[in-house]
């Protein structure tokens, strides 16, 4: 439960004032809550994006929350509430930039850290690295391999060399430390867990039995 | 009364403005430095010199002797000039040997948190005011006559208020109306909230009665196309517009209007009934008269065949009338919004889908399904209907409205009760954002709708609607946002509570009064909270929704309000007039008439004879263009004198 008296006085240094640095963000503070986003979300009718909610929570600087919830990165960017938006707010550009400061925090997913690595490697980010795709291109009569990076392995390392300048290598490699810290973390909590649990269950048992 | 020959002394009085000022300047440090200043020889500083002991403190020292110029730091001179001013005239000073500083919106208000940086500000505003009050001279109050006529534009409710009230007080007054008949919007609507009195009863009586009124000459048809002059005596050039029926002769049998073949939307019932080429808009219509639009007619002369009293004249023709007013009150109203422009809400494409003025049509017993509301795509009463909300309005997106119209929550909510009386096992959704129920009874009416009649409020704004092809009923899309959730509803119709905008033409109306509109387009108030109802020209007046989005009860309020300012200017017979006229030396003046081409109020004139220019004081707002343009210094502005503005710009910048 969140003090919302402390929440507000937190604000201030949260990630609202992130956000904003940029002024065409500045727009999202005169959001009214309306819903237009979350009720138009061609997204949101198959997956659980809530646009609204994902901007209340940063307007209430709900940082820890919002940042390492899956919220944020369920957004297919098609701009249907962006273009929509009664108040202007750039939706859209806040849900991406919101997507940045959680990567920066190394909070990003483990899918995307998956694809990010391959990406690093193979300069692909879905690679042909097994024989069934080759197999599949070879059925639909095209080439084994596309004429990409993977026809022409020594640009691999152009890819890379782009990469290290951009030092997004090294958000991923901060990214697998955030997230082998917080395994760990959850691995020490591991038997309080166990024991809360079992607490939980003797009482639902005796609950039962009465 | 002091001689402007003397040494000037002048006092400086600093207010303090509560916390307004003083929170953020030094005051005492203001009121020393000021006292350092050339020729001030008292300088004072109080909480509030706009209260009585400050303006004791003002008038002690001039009936002493002390001072012979007042200065006051304070606020905009907008706010409280005129309080000062007349506190100097009482203590036996020439009004015009008072200046006011503005440190509170010029300096306190914009740099509060710049607070060194307001201090010095504060000294340059209150160094530059002691050097004009140095060169300020006596001028005297010009007077001039207002005549016991007004012209009131618009005549919906507001403007027959204004014309029923002034009527009543003996003036003479004209009633313009651009359309066949008055009653504006007021008419179309079926009940009002919150006490759900049927609107016709209330406003049918109302029109008779100025119809009637001895005093009121109603110009229906008709649009104001030239306004000349000032306070008291207004020019005005109205064009009547052709009804191609004479009106005298017409005798409102209707036998034209049977026989005439063109069928086209009635413009009273939104377009959801027809009428034909020759039309009366309803039958309550005053004047009870016909009109032929001739953007449908086909001249076939069937209604010439027809009419008894012989009344038919296609060869019609506008006629200019002129006339002099004293005031003017400008009660246009409004236009509702229109959503075909909105491609998410399907208005125009979707029949189920329309406007919460259509729904009032429907609703009224006069309307096109007299009071059985219907959905138009088979003509069957919906079983569900949800009501969209800020239809237009609080919206950012182009060509919507960013303000809130102020009675779409109401009359939604009116409607929604209405056809929940007519029909108890409806199903009736409001989709809103914020329900704003501000009136008085308003919170009790919304109150009631969800407990009463059990209306489904969905605190949400409905993101886009389709069709269901089979049935022609409405699916919308919407997140309910205090469930969290989205949501789809599937409705038989949609109405969309479509907000309040200014008149189309509010921008010649604006123009041609010289009343200037605030960014939304309505017409703006010379203040919102002291002088609502004045605009800015003297003797020009606005009320009802032409000033901005309002219900009934306001809007009567505000006619009353500007029927009673017009009254007191009329009522006096003489208007003062600011001497800010510009004053013409016609031994520098080369007639070269740069001036009279230049000048926005047509206030200078030529005698070709004479080769004399002359500037009309009463027609001169005192803008200074001519002053300006003048290319021999021939023109002086009174109290804008070039010697009192340089001695400004010289201290401004004491290092030039």
């Amino acid at each position: 439960m969140v003090l919302i008296k402390e929440q507000i006085k937190k604000i201030d240094k949260s990630i609202v004032e992130e956000v904003v640095e940029d002024e065409l963000l500045e727009r999202f503070k005169s959001c009214y809550q309306c819903g237009t986003c979350t009720g138009g979300c061609p997204s949101g009718r198959r997956a659980a994006i809530r646009t609204r909610d994902v901007i209340r929570q940063a307007l209430v600087g709900l940082d820890d929350d919002l940042l390492s919830s899956d919220l944020l990165w369920l957004c297919s960017t098609c701009y249907t509430c962006y273009e929509r938006c009664p108040r202007d707010v750039p939706t859209t550009d806040i849900i991406i930039k919101l997507r940045n400061i959680a990567s920066h925090r190394g909070l990003m997913k483990g899918p995307h850290l998956a694809v990010s690595k391959m990406l690093i490697e193979t300069g692909h980010g879905v690679p042909i690295n097994d024989e069934k795709w080759s197999n599949l291109r070879k059925s639909l009569k095209l080439t084994p391999l596309p004429p990409t990076v993977h026809s022409f392995p020594e640009a691999v390392k152009e890819v890379q060399t782009i990469i290290k300048e951009l030092k997004f290598d090294e958000l991923i490699a901060y990214g697998e430390e955030v997230k082998k810290k917080l395994a760990e973390e959850e691995k020490k909590r591991a038997p309080e867990r166990i024991e809360e649990l079992e607490a939980e269950l003797k009482q639902l048992k005796e609950e039962a039995g009465k | 009364m002091v001689n402007s020959d003397e040494e000037p002394r002048i006092g400086v009085y600093i207010c303090d403005c509560g916390v307004n000022i003083a929170g953020v300047l030094d005051n005492d440090e203001l009121r020393e430095y000021a006292a350092t200043l050339p020729n001030v020889v008292k300088s004072e500083r109080y909480k509030f010199m706009c209260s009585e002991i400050g303006q004791k403190l003002i008038q002690e020292d001039i009936e002493n002797g002390e001072i012979n110029r007042v200065v006051v730091a304070a606020c905009s001179p907008r706010m409280h000039e005129n309080t000062f001013r007349k506190a100097t005239r009482e203590a036996g000073l020439n009004e015009f040997l008072f200046e006011q500083a503005n440190i509170r919106e010029h300096d306190s208000w914009v740099h509060m948190r710049q607070q060194d940086d307001a201090q010095s500000i504060a000294q340059d505003i209150v160094r530059m005011a002691v050097a004009k009050a140095s060169k300020l001279e006596p001028l005297e109050v010009m007077k001039v006559e207002v005549k016991p006529s007004a012209l009131v534009i618009g005549a919906g409710i507001a403007g027959i208020n204004v014309a029923k009230d002034l009527g009543d007080q003996g003036f003479d007054v004209t009633l313009v109306e651009k359309t066949p008949t008055i009653g504006g919007h007021m008419a179309q609507l079926d009940k009002t909230f919150p006490t759900m009195d049927c609107s016709a009863c209330i406003i049918t009586p109302e029109m008779v009665e100025v119809g009637n009124h001895p005093n009121i000459n109603i110009l229906n048809y008709a649009e104001v196309t030239k306004v000349d002059g000032f306070v008291g005596n207004f020019k005005v050039e109205i064009t009547k517009k052709p009804h191609y029926v004479d009106q005298e002769a017409c005798t409102g049998c209707g036998g034209c209007s049977d026989v005439c073949p063109v069928i086209t939307g009635n413009e009273f019932d939104e377009g959801m009934k027809e009428r034909k080429a020759i039309y009366l808009p309803f039958p309550q219509a005053v004047p009870n008269k016909f009109t032929i639009d001739m953007d449908h007619c086909i001249k076939c002369e069937l209604c010439k065949d027809e009419c008894e009293p012989d009344a038919i004249n296609f060869d019609d023709k506008p006629k200019k009338i002129e006339k002099e007013f004293g005031t003017i009150i400008v009660t246009t109203g409004y236009k509702a919004f229109d959503p075909s422009d909105y491609t998410p809400y399907g208005f125009g494409r979707f029949p189920n889908v329309i406007t919460g003025l259509q729904m009032e049509r429907e609703l009224s017993s006069f309307g096109p399904t007299v009071g059985k509301p219907v959905r138009p795509s088979d003509g069957k009463a919906p079983h569900s209907i949800a009501f969209f909300q800020c239809v237009g309005s609080r919206s950012f997106q182009p060509g919507m409205n960013n303000y809130c119209s102020r009675v779409c929550c109401m009359y939604a909510m009116k409607q929604a009760r209405q056809y929940k009386e007519k029909h108890p096992e409806a199903e009736i959704y409001i989709l809103y954002m914020d329900i704003r129920a501000f009136g008085k009874g308003y919170e009790e009416f919304y109150e009631i709708a969800a407990r009463e009649y059990g209306i489904n409020f969905i605190r949400g704004r409905a993101a886009e609607v389709f069709e269901n092809p089979e049935n022609n009923n409405i699916i919308i899309r919407a997140e309910d946002t205090l469930l969290k959730r989205p949501i789809e509803l599937e409705v038989d119709m949609v109405v969309l509570s479509v907000g309040l905008e200014a008149q189309e033409d509010a921008t010649v109306i604006s123009r041609l009064l010289n009343v200037s509109q605030t960014a939304d387009g309505f017409f703006m108030e010379a203040h919102p909270k002291l002088r609502p109802i004045d605009t800015l020209s003297d003797g020009i007046f606005v009320a009802g929704v032409a000033q901005g989005p309002k219900d009934i009860p306001d809007t009567v309020a505000q006619a009353k309000g500007a029927a009673s300012g017009a009254a007191s200017l009329m009522a006096q017979g003489e208007v003062e007039i600011e001497p800010y006229f510009s004053v013409i030396n016609n031994a520098l003046c080369s007639s070269c008439l740069s001036c009279v081409d230049l000048c926005p109020y047509t206030a200078i004139s030529y005698d070709k004879l004479a080769n004399l220019v002359t500037i009309n004081k009463a027609l001169c707002k005192g803008c200074g263009t001519c002053t300006a343009a003048c290319p021999c210094n021939a023109i002086t502005q009174n109290h804008f004198k070039v010697s009192q503005i340089m001695a400004m710009i010289d201290t401004a910048i004491p290092t030039r």
